[in-house]
């Protein structure tokens, strides 16, 4: 590990003024960002120690239903907030299908949201990797592309995102509060982080400094608590990456669908919504044809980055069954082993 | 000054800066906090920081401060063990113990919701010996022990002896110790898959603050060796050097660094400027086999042979009348992947030199023995010179049967006269240590309309990678017993063990019979189907019996032989207990299909090569025992078997019975733990040196007492000389008294060897959307004779079983076409977590074995073999399509499936 300056700032302004000076990060619990140090694949001058903070670590509710969680809320208090899982079910069961509890019980929600991919060159420095060194090419492009994107890739970079919690998010509509040296403002988690193009180094829309305070979720998502869903599709039941995953979240009425909303992870540099999708959805009947229609129009500009034209079909079936689990409706109790396709589609499971 | 409170205790130091709350609680002398991956994945650093579990590894140490630190040695503060540490023990919840701090730690936590949904709650933890079963076991509090009565011990299920060490973080792994002035070794690994050195510049790298000594090819003895280890040192190539000016593969050490602390090594070892010349690499065997592949080693000048490092061939009848009797027949390739073993705790070794001018070697190895006439040979230095010990080992698996981390601290030690260290990083683990043998085997096989097999046929090509080291030893084992199984007249075969420019392969639990099994077995299974027979009645009719020849395909005379034979009462529990089931019906809708598998193997008990153990007994004064045996205990839990087989000759309890082992000074000569040879022969050594004990106790108390010895007899803690009693102790003095010193020592070699099997039945469900697979019911049946201690026999099986589904399952090494890994983390390469782990029913054959001692037979490796084709075999019958290729991951197995409509 390279040494570096530590500052543990008492207040918002003090760590964006520290973290505005180049060579700078924030260190939130450090699950993502000490790996990586150790590695050597990240190299900050000066680590901005933000876990201190005051006022980010809570869990506001507003009388519209709609919620914020402070950006050092720990993943594991979030996903067992009974309120905030009974409002946002396919966001809880996204984070429990994540890491694992010990990692849970550290990291953050700012740190969930900004973590960064896990394509394996990227974390060898022995590999060439745009996005560690911006023009240095990317060993990525006909090497192991297994778990590379299918959606919005480019020539410079082909790996993907790997939250799970930002799935759902996405597609509930989730809004990202930031504080930067000129001030907050708010940005869709929709439109926050950039897909790759020629600087695929430039992950979100953040400048330099700008720190997350928040993230909210209007009372209009949790209209969606009665059909929603994660399911991702792991190498191995427990702890892993997802190679593809989908959330899936109806209104139904009668049979009829009012409203979707459907994103993948997985499948590209940041959780991918698709509203054209969502779209298709509306007005029609619950079951195989819409959802199978709406997974065509999903994945109709998914395109293989190498070696993984798979991740194309699966994420197809993979949408098809997220909605159809949606669609049965959430299942009371968290099932056990949280977004496992082990279920039935009726959620129930049994694990043994 | 920050102040850390550590269990109760508080300090005032400063980490690192970078530090990590492991590596600084380690710094402490806290060593119960364990390191098995350093990247959040494993859980053996589990710690708790203000009451809630954490991977101590991710947290920054600076974290710490101020807050209160917990860890597996201030769980029973008050010297009252908490009741989950009492949980572990009665369902003694661990074979190897590396994992144990960290399961505890975190399960201490649990709520009744989290205990109620383990596979969950256990994500953040890996053990690799246990399978989970006993874990399990202990978060529901069952008891798996008896209690330790002398004259009982044969057969009883005995705790491990060094329960409450591992349990309370006391127990002293291979790191776990502070040395004074010790000074840390880092490798610089190469890049290339093959390349020559053409020059290293050390400047830059001596100029870092703490780097103390840089060692490159030019500085090291110009020995051609193996890193293998064997009895017979020939079996295996010499074509390796501790520091070689070619590297062979992606990994291969270029240079060794030697600083102060490991982060200056380390430093120095990034600041190493090497010049390379790229050699063309090879990675196919196949390809290697051609002429004008590149080379990898010139030393073959006599036989010109090229890659092909060794080819074993042979055949006996005549196949090609054997197909012609045919009246089906089945021809497919089959192949298998590389694994790496994963034992929990990394290979690491510490050097001095001792008081006594002699040198030390501290190690995780399964075979010191070997290691120290090894080392002696490379540093060209007499073997009475050097010390080669263990204590406590975290996992072999087969993966320590090789010397990769003790040659270079001991170089430097010498070199520099100061305490060397080297420990690996799971990292190294991947890309450097040996990996099990990738194979691709061939399989023809007929049969006449009633299942009778007429033929086989078999082609083996083995990657041994850039070294040679077991490569024609897995290659023998491929070609014997998985053939051997069955009764057929007409078998051929040849086989290759073929070098490249991968990482080299090693011994692995299986040692190259799992890979050939993987494919008999499916063959077999292919043929049952084409004949419209089913599976068992089809392995019933040709599997070996007393009486047949025990052979594969050659007819040399072999010292295997039935000592017992419980093959067809095995296949009799699987069939029995797949058709009563166990009530867990697959998940509901035609996305999921339903099948199941079968699949034997059968396993000579011991190497074909040799194999040597020696045991040493002493009374004691206060008239208990000392043991002392050269193998090693790893998790395999042979302390405890060679206990139980002491303390049963003498009709003792073990707890009367103290054992060291695997220590070149302070133990006899054993050959390595590994091949199955803990109980057949380690065992019979102690078996051997206990009646010794016995003899030599009741031949002195007849002299004694003047009482006719067949008057005499022992009774636990005393002698019975016709009406008087004298106790041990009495007796030692007595003994003292005219220097008789109740010592004994007596070697073991194994020969006859006798014959084990194993059985495995799976029904699972394979998802048609997804191509996952979910193991509805998992049945394990071994004859293995009579079990020392069913308890950890089971143990074995369990944690074999579980490897078995990882392999088959999960665990997939992903190298690009430059011949590097792309995943050597635990995070990417997986091996299976609690969630992954199906519950196996398991069963023991009633035999009792007329060779092994006491009637028992091996059984550490055998039970992974029959468990990937038995996979494989129920996806084939789930699916109706046959998979050939390991490993079985969603991806792979979707494509093939047929949409869901
Ligand atoms: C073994 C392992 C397995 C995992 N498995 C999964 C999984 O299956 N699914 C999943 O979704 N995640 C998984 N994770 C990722 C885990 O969720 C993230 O590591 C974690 O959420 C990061 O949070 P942190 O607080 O530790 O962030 P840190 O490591 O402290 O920071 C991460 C990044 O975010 C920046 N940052 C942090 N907070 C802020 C802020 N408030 N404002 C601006 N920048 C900030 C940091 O500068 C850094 O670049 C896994 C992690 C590990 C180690
Ligand atoms: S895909 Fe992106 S992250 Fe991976 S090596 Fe290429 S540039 Fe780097
Ligand atoms: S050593 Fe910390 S999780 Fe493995
Ligand atoms: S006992 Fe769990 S890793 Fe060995």
């Amino acid at each position: 590990m390279n040494r570096f300056d530590y500052i543990r700032p008492a207040t918002v302004s003090e760590a964006v003024a520290a973290a505005s000076v180049p060579g700078s990060a924030y260190l939130a619990a450090g699950t993502n960002l000490i790996d990586l140090m150790k590695g050597g694949v990240v190299r900050p001058e000066r680590l901005v120690d933000v876990s201190h903070l005051p006022g980010l670590d809570g869990i506001e509710h507003f009388p519209d239903g709609g919620l914020r969680i402070g950006a050092l809320v720990r993943n594991a208090d979030l996903a067992h907030d009974a309120d905030f899982a009974a409002r946002f079910p396919a966001v809880a069961e996204a984070l429990l299908s994540g890491a694992s509890p010990q990692l849970r019980n550290a990291a953050t929600v700012g740190g969930n949201l900004l973590q960064r991919t896990r394509c394996a060159y990227f974390y060898d420095v022995a590999s060439a990797c745009n996005k560690r060194t911006p023009g240095a090419g990317c060993d990525a492009r006909g090497g192991q592309t297994r778990l590379q994107a299918v959606l919005g890739w480019s020539e410079a970079c082909i790996a993907t995102h790997p939250s799970d919690f930002c799935v759902p998010l996405v597609a509930l509509d989730a809004i990202v509060e930031i504080e930067g040296r000129s001030g907050r403002r708010d940005v869709p988690l929709e439109s926050f982080y950039r897909l790759p193009g020629d600087t695929p180094e430039r992950e979100s829309v953040l400048e330099a400094g700008e720190l997350i305070l928040a993230v909210r979720l209007p009372g209009t998502a949790a209209a969606f608590a009665g059909h929603a869903r994660y399911l991702k599709v792991r190498d191995r039941t427990s702890y892993a990456f997802a190679i593809v995953s989908a959330a899936a979240a109806l209104q139904i009425e009668s049979g009829r669908i009012l409203q979707a909303r459907l994103a993948l992870g997985g499948v590209a540099l940041k959780p991918w919504r698709t509203r054209a999708a969502e779209d298709s959805m509306a007005g029609e009947i619950t079951g195989p044809d819409t959802f199978r229609r709406a997974a065509d129009i999903a994945l109709a500009d998914a395109q293989p980055s190498g070696d993984n034209a798979f991740k194309i079909e699966l994420a197809r079936r993979i949408v098809v069954r997220a909605l159809s689990q949606a669609a049965v409706g959430t299942p009371k109790r968290m099932p056990a082993l949280p977004a496992s396709p082990f279920a039935a589609v009726s959620g129930a499971i049994t694990y043994v | 000054m920050s102040r850390y409170d550590v269990n109760g205790r508080l300090y005032a130091a400063e980490p690192q800066p970078g530090e990590c709350l492991r590596s600084f609680l380690r710094s402490l002398d806290v060593f119960g906090v364990k390191k098995g991956c350093d990247a959040g994945d494993c859980g053996a650093c589990t710690v708790h920081i203000d009451g809630k579990p954490f991977h101590s590894c991710l947290v920054p140490a600076f974290r710490g401060d101020g807050c209160k630190i917990t860890t597996i040695e201030g769980l029973a503060e008050t010297g009252e063990w908490h009741p989950m540490q009492k949980a572990f023990h009665d369902a003694q919840a661990f074979q190897c113990g590396f994992c144990a701090a960290g399961m505890i730690m975190t399960a201490v936590t649990f709520t009744d919701a989290q205990r109620a949904d383990l596979p969950h709650a256990l994500k953040g933890n890996l053990c690799r010996c246990t399978g989970y079963r006993s874990i399990n076991d202990a978060l529901h509090g069952t008891c798996n022990i008896e209690p330790d009565v002398a004259g009982n011990a044969l057969g009883a299920s005995l705790a491990n002896p060094f329960t409450s060490e591992i349990l309370t973080g006391r127990a002293r792994y291979t790191m776990d110790i502070a040395v004074a002035n010790l000074l840390h070794l880092k490798v610089l690994r190469s890049p290339h898959a093959h390349a020559r050195i053409t020059g290293i510049d050390r400047s830059q790298a001596l100029s870092i603050p703490g780097v103390v000594a840089v060692y490159t090819w030019e500085d090291v003895p110009k020995r051609l060796f193996s890193s293998a280890l064997h009895e017979d040192h020939l079996v295996d190539p010499d074509d390796m050097m501790l520091l070689d000016d070619v590297v062979r593969f992606v990994g291969q050490r270029v240079a060794a660094v030697v600083a102060e602390t490991e982060a200056a090594a380390e430093a120095g070892c990034r600041a190493l400027e090497v010049e390379y010349e790229i050699l063309p690499a090879v990675f196919d065997p196949v390809v290697a086999m051609q002429p004008g592949a590149p080379q990898l080693h010139a030393k073959d000048h006599l036989s010109n042979s090229g890659n092909i490092f060794c080819t074993l061939a042979g055949e006996i009848g005549d196949v090609a009348q054997g197909f012609a009797e045919a009246f089906a027949i089945h021809e497919q390739t089959y192949s298998t992947t590389r694994a790496q073993h994963v034992h929990l705790e990394t290979h690491g070794s510490i050097a001095w030199k001792g008081a006594d001018n002699r040198w030390h070697v501290r190690t995780s190895s399964q075979a010191p023995f070997a290691a120290q006439k090894k080392l002696a040979y490379v540093m060209g230095i007499p073997a009475r010179d050097l010390h080669v010990f263990t204590e406590r080992v975290g996992g072999g698996f087969g993966g320590k049967q090789e010397m990769v981390s003790e040659d270079l601290v001991l170089f430097a030690t010498i070199k520099l006269n100061r305490p060397v260290s080297w420990e690996w990083t799971r990292e190294e683990e991947f890309i450097a240590a040996t990996t099990r043998h990738q194979m691709t085997t061939k399989v023809k096989i007929g049969a006449r309309k009633d299942g009778t097999i007429t033929a086989m046929d078999v082609e083996v090509v083995s990657n041994t990678g850039a070294y040679g080291g077991h490569g024609s030893e897995t290659l023998g084992a491929a070609m014997a017993s998985p053939i051997a199984a069955y009764r057929c007249k007409n078998k051929k075969g040849i086989g290759h063990a073929v070098y490249t420019n991968m990482t080299p392969a090693g011994g692995f639990r299986g040692y190259g019979a799992s890979q050939t099994t993987f494919a008999i077995e499916q063959a077999i299974d292919e043929l049952a189907v084409l004949l419209g027979i089913d599976p068992f009645a089809m392995r019933r009719r040709n599997v070996v019996m007393p009486g047949d020849n025990i052979e594969s395909i050659w007819q040399e005379p072999s010292d295997a032989s039935f000592g017992s034979h419980g093959i067809d009462e095995c296949l009799d529990i699987v069939e029995r207990e797949l058709a009563k089931g166990n009530g867990i019906v697959k998940p509901e809708g035609a996305d999921w299909l339903e099948g199941q598998g079968v699949a034997l193997a059968m396993l000579e008990c011991g190497p074909p090569t040799e194999h040597r153990s020696g045991a040493e007994m002493r009374l004691l004064p206060n008239g208990t025992y000392h043991l002392a045996c050269g193998s090693t205990e790893m998790g395999n839990g042979i302390t405890t078997a060679h206990k139980q087989i002491a303390a049963h000759i003498l009709g003792t309890r073990i707890e009367d019975i103290d054992i060291i082992n695997a220590d070149t000074d302070r133990t006899p000569y054993d050959t390595g733990t590994f091949a199955s040879t803990g109980t057949v022969v380690g065992g019979k050594a102690v078996h051997l040196a206990a009646e010794a004990m016995m003899a030599d106790i009741l031949a002195f108390a007849s002299r004694h007492t003047g009482v006719a010895l067949d008057q005499c007899r022992l009774d636990n803690d005393a002698v019975f000389c016709g009406n008087r009693r004298l106790s041990l102790s009495e007796l030692h003095a007595a003994g003292t008294a005219v220097d008789h010193r109740f010592s004994v020592n007596r070697r073991a070699y194994l020969s006859p060897r006798t014959i084990a099997f194993n059985v495995q039945g799976v029904r699972l469900a394979v998802q048609r959307v997804t191509g996952e697979i979910r193991v509805l019911h998992s049945v394990h049946a071994a004859d293995i004779g009579k079990p020392i201690n069913p308890m950890q026999c089971r143990g074995q099986l369990d944690g074999a079983v579980a490897m078995g589904y990882g392999w088959a399952l999960i665990e997939n090494m992903v190298h690009d076409d430059a011949g590097r890994m792309v995943n050597p983390q635990l995070r990417n390469c997986r091996i299976p977590s609690f969630a992954d782990t199906p519950h196996t029913d398991v069963f023991f054959a009633n035999t009792i074995d007329a060779i092994g001692p006491l009637g028992a037979k091996s059984q550490g490796e055998c039970g992974i073999n029959p468990v990937a084709p038995a996979v494989a075999n129920a996806i084939a019958n789930a699916t109706g399509l046959r998979f050939a290729h390991l490993p079985f991951t969603p991806d792979r197995l979707f494509a093939r499936l047929a949409a869901h409509s």
